[in-house]
Order: C-alpha cells, then structure tokens, then sequence
C-alpha cells in the first residue's frame, strides 16, 4: 500500500451536525430544503445518504463540508467547532488539509495528464515537487492507473477519468470524504471499481465516506445508510457491508 | 509545467482571439512609430554617413536641411582656427522641378505618343558633395566610381526608391529647373519617404546657378585630424563660438535630429491615438476571451475549490496564464510587424525597430494582457463548488 496512512479510530466520530436548516429563495416564497438536520458519520464508516431528487442531499453534504452556509444549525468536524464560524479562508484550508471531493461529473482540466491532475492539489497543499510527484503516482497506482499516468482526460474513459478524480482526494489523504453521485455517471462494471475504491477508502485508510445516491444498489458496499426526503431524515440504519457485492450494468 | 501554461499550450485555439488582438494592438503601434523613426533614419542617414566629425550649425537646429541651420561664410575661417580641424567645407542644397524626359520619335503618331505616357514632373530637393578626393561632404558610402561619375557636369544621383517617382532610370535625360541633367548614379539606403532627393555635385549646383555665393552658407561640415577626438573639439569649437554658432558631433547630432521628430505634436497625437486605440481593442478582445475560456473550465475550478484550494490560488493561475498570454502576444507581435516591415522595405517605406521599442511595447502588451486577466477575476466568482453538488 502507499504512504498514505489512517485517520482516527474507526467509529470515532469525524463530522457532527445539529439542526442545520437551508432555505432556498425562489420567487418571492423560500423554500427550505434542510428542515434541522441532524446528522453524523464515523471514521471508517461508509455513510451512505440516499434520496429522491429535491430531496435535499446533495444541499446537506454541501453545508457539511463548508461549501453552503446553513441558516440555522452548527457542524462540529474533527477538531473543529462549529466550521461555519470560522473565516472562509480557513474554510478552504479545512477542506484542502482533510476534505476530498468526487462529484458526478469528473471536472479533469483537459490540458492536464492524470498525473498532473493529481499533482495539481498537491502541490497546493504545500508539497514539494518531487513529493507531490511521487504521492500523485503512488495513489493513480493504487487506484489501478499505473499504466495512465500520462494520459490527458480525452484519452481517458468515464471510469478512468473518476477514477483520476478519486486518485485527485485520496493523494490528499483526507479523512473526510463526500462523494456526490460517484457512479451515476459509469456503467456497472466502472461503478463497482468506484464504490470499492471508495470502501477501500473508508476500511483502510479510516475516513469518513459520506456518498450521496440515489442508487439502492450501492447500499450493499455501506454501513450505514441515512434515507432522507423533503429535507428530513426518515431512517438511519447499520448494516454490514458485502465489499464483494457486484454491481450489475445498469 | 504549471496548470496555467499547460492549459494555455492544450487549448491555444480558445486563446488565438487574445493573442491576435494583442499581436494586432502592438502591430499598430510598432508599425505607425516605426515607420515615423524610419522616416526620421531617413533624414538622419545623411548624418550619420557623413564624414564630417563635427558639424557646425546655427545654434537651435537640428536638422541638415529643411530649416534655417546655416551661419555666415566668415565662419569657415573661424573653425580653422582650431588646429585639429584640416577641412571645413560648408554644405550646400537647393530645390527645383525635377521632369523626366521621353525619348520622343517625330515619325510617332500621336496614339502612338500618347501611350507611352506622360512625363513625370516632381519637385526635388537637391544636395551637394564635393567631388575633390578625400572631401569631407562625401558619405562614407559612397563608392569612388559614383564619385568619378558625378564629377562630370549637369550629373546627378538619386536614390533607388525615388526611380518610380521621378520616372527615370541609370542614364536616362531629365529636366532639372529646366535645364538638363544626367542620371548617373543610383544610391541605395538614403530613402526618399517624403519629397525626393537628388544629389550633385558642388561645381554641377553652381552651373545650374543655385550654390551658395552670398554672405551666407549652409551647415558646416569639418573633417579632424584624429575623429577620435571629435568630443573635446566640439567643446573647443563651442568655446571659440561664443554662442554664435553650436558644433555637434556627428552622433550628437543624428540623436538630436531623431528626436526633433518627436518634438512634433501631429506625431505624439498620432502614435498617442494608436497606444491608446491598441490598448482600448487589446484590453476588450483579451479580456472576453480569458473570461470566456476561464468560464470553459470553471468546473474544474470548482472542483479546486471544492478540494480546498482558496480563491488566492485561482486569482494567481489566472494571472499567470493572463501573463502566458501576454508573452506570447508580444512574439506574435513582433513575428506580424517583422513581416509588415519587410513588406513595406520592399515598397521603399522603412519601418525602424530600434529594440527599446521592442521592448516598450512588448512591455505594454504584458501589461494589458494582464490587466484583461485582473478584469476577468471576476468571473471566478462563478467557480461556486456547491453548484457541482446537484
């Protein structure tokens, strides 16, 4: 395995969040689309969130991770309390040092080889040159691009090119990682690639996945799945995950 | 290589739009003053190739011709009073009407006639050599054979990009004043952007009844014993003048006479109104075009976002690829205006470069390239990673 390591112990609570609400203008009524949320994933955990659409998943994990400001509500994440109080900036720095990002649309800058994609973040986060170089392939290897690395996304296929993306959050070694309809995008056998690494992720190295679904199929590789709908929790249950489930083609 | 230089050399089809408008901004401005200091290297050349060390004019001119630069005959003694000096010979000019002539057959019809066109009648400006060997009003490149040639009566020489003008070639007849004159000699590298020159030689001018023969004389021009000390002389020699009259050294002189040009406010509104329209068009092209090829990717700044990285960091790729930009602007500049000027070289019009306005342009091209990069930061606003979350 690589130089990346674990977080945490698994179970320990990585994010924690109390009564978030977000509302939405639209016309002249507000829609609220968070309806005090509580929520909360462990590390090691893979934390499935699953939902029809509207239902308001996707604004949850925005507001978990700092992108969204809730109106009403706190997010306790690590060892931070309550990460809306502090700047933006800090924000940032919060999300660049522990966060990782896979969203459904693979957002790969098209000039840049799978390598340099990776290397890109890295290098923001403060890494050296060679460093960032040598983590950048370390992890493409782990997530099965060894043979890629060269490669710019027009050359890539739709998994492949999730694939660099997850290499892009897990290079970072984050210990939180929120993944947006990962596989929504891929066929079955790319998804199945996708959802193991994101396992992987979450067994080996102890982050704390949170995936946003709406794909029941996935539900087989989590531990916990968290059904949401107009904004409120309706159920939250552990499971033992199957990794050796198998996702068919859709 | 950095994000920015990547994605500029990947997609240099989404930048073209910024670097022909930067290329095309500093073409105007390098092509419209390079052609007014080539115009003034025109007049300069006659300076800067002749074998006067010092030149003695009236004090406040700057320019051999055109302008009252001459002083007072009793001078030329005066400047032999300095022992360096071995040859004063002032410089001597006029002007007239210049008519080629046509080889008229008696037997032609008058269709006939009519058909080998008009002859071409122009106003020149004429200017003398001294045709004695050695003679200091002789440029330094002018070959001893075109010389010999002008030594003879009623000959004269003109430039090779005034052949079209005064429609007549080596040998042929023409009318000067009236009288008639032989072309002898054809100079090239005195180019005739303006009004034509002709060049005679001082016995040939008195002939035609135009030199000099009163109480005064034109610039004049001194030959040194060693050039090397050409400096202090003039020091001397303006000294000795008591303010009647100001030596220049022969590159005191060519400086002072390029510059003049500038003095002239129809230039500085010309050139100004170019800097000002280039940068006005470059700014407008460069800054659309970054705005829209930073909206193309702003997905993937997103996602830089989402992933942590701070608005900082965006802002600086964006103004390293707006300077990328920039760069390769100012070489598409310079490729355009080599070409334009090569262009205009084989129309006789000299485009001059000299490389502090290389590098003043490619300077400013820099400059507003990056300044469209700061105008179009603010579309990164729009990189709102929540909004790749649905």
């Amino acid at each position: 395995m690589s130089k990346t390591s674990t977080h945490g112990k698994h179970g320990d609570f990585a994010i924690e969040a109390k009564g978030l609400v977000k509302r939405f203008k639209s016309g002249k009524a507000f829609i609220e689309v968070l309806k005090g949320v509580d929520f909360d994933a462990r590390h090691g955990d893979l934390t499935m969130v699953m939902g029809p659409s509207g239902s308001g998943k996707s604004t949850l994990i925005a507001a978990l991770s700092g992108l969204l400001r809730p109106e009403e509500g706190r997010v306790d994440t690590l060892d931070v309390d309550d990460l809306w109080k502090l700047s933006s900036g800090k924000i940032d720095k919060f999300r660049l040092d522990h966060c990782g990002f896979i969203f459904q649309g693979f957002n790969l800058f098209p000039a840049l080889t799978a390598l340099q994609q990776v290397e890109v973040v890295l290098k923001f986060q403060g890494l050296s040159k060679g460093d960032a170089k040598r983590q950048a392939t370390a992890t493409l290897k782990e997530v099965g691009l060894g043979n890629r690395l060269g490669q710019r996304p027009s050359a890539l296929s739709g998994g492949e090119k999730q694939r660099v993306a997850i290499a892009r959050c897990l290079a970072k070694n984050p210990q939180i990682l929120f993944a947006d309809e990962p596989t929504s995008a891929l066929d079955g056998e790319n998804g199945q690639i996708v959802i193991r690494l994101l396992r992987r992720a979450a067994t080996e190295h102890g982050a704390a996945v949170i995936c946003v679904t709406h794909d029941p199929r996935l539900e087989e590789w989590a531990d916990r799945v968290i059904k949401i709908e107009d904004g409120v929790i309706i159920d939250d249950q552990r499971r033992t995950p199957n990794p050796d489930a198998t996702l068919a083609s859709h | 290589m950095s994000l920015a230089l990547s994605t500029l050399l990947y997609e240099w089809r989404r930048y073209m739009a910024a670097v022909m408008a930067l290329a095309l901004s500093g073409l105007l401005v390098l092509a419209m003053t390079g052609v007014f200091i080539g115009i003034g290297k025109g007049f300069t050349a006659t300076i800067e190739r002749s074998s006067a060390d010092i030149i003695i004019m009236q004090p406040g001119a700057t320019s051999l011709m055109g302008g009252p630069s001459g002083v007072p005959r009793r001078f030329i003694p005066l400047a032999y009073r300095n022992p360096q000096v071995i040859e004063v010979q002032p410089l001597d000019g006029a002007g007239g009407s210049f008519q080629s002539v046509k080889n008229v057959d008696p037997t032609m019809s008058q269709a006939e006639r009519a058909r080998q066109g008009a002859p071409k009648q122009e106003f020149v400006q004429a200017s003398i050599i001294d045709t004695t060997p050695g003679a200091v009003t002789i440029p330094t490149d002018y070959s001893q054979e075109l010389v010999d040639a002008l030594r003879q009566p009623y000959t004269v020489a003109i430039d090779e990009t005034a052949v079209t003008k005064l429609g007549v070639k080596l040998g042929d007849r023409a009318l000067y004043n009236g009288q008639t004159v032989t072309v002898v000699g054809i100079t090239r590298g005195y180019p005739n952007m303006m009004q034509a020159n002709i060049v005679m030689s001082r016995d040939t001018l008195r002939m035609l009844g135009q030199a000099d023969t009163g109480p005064r004389v034109g610039p004049l021009m001194i030959k040194l014993r060693d050039p090397a000390q050409a400096t202090v002389v003039a020091a001397q020699l303006n000294a000795l003048g008591e303010g009647q009259w100001k030596a220049w050294t022969r590159q005191e002189l060519a400086d002072a006479n390029a510059g003049a040009m500038f003095e002239e406010g129809i230039l500085v509104i010309i050139i100004g109104g170019c800097v000002v329209l280039g940068t006005i068009i470059g700014v407008a092209i460069t800054w659309q075009t970054l705005r829209g090829a930073i909206m193309a990717n702003i997905k993937e700044f997103a996602s830089l976002r989402a992933l942590g990285v701070g608005m900082g960091s965006l802002n600086r790729i964006v103004m390293e690829l707006s300077f990328w930009v920039g760069l390769v602007g100012v070489a598409a500049a310079i490729g355009l205006t080599l070409l334009v000027q090569m262009l205009a070289m084989a129309n006789a019009v000299i485009i001059a470069l000299p490389p502090i306005l290389l590098l003043i342009v490619g300077g400013g091209l820099v400059v507003i390239a990056m300044l469209s990069g700061l105008l179009s930061l603010g579309i990164l606003k729009n990189s709102q990673p929540a909004d790749l979350l649905r």
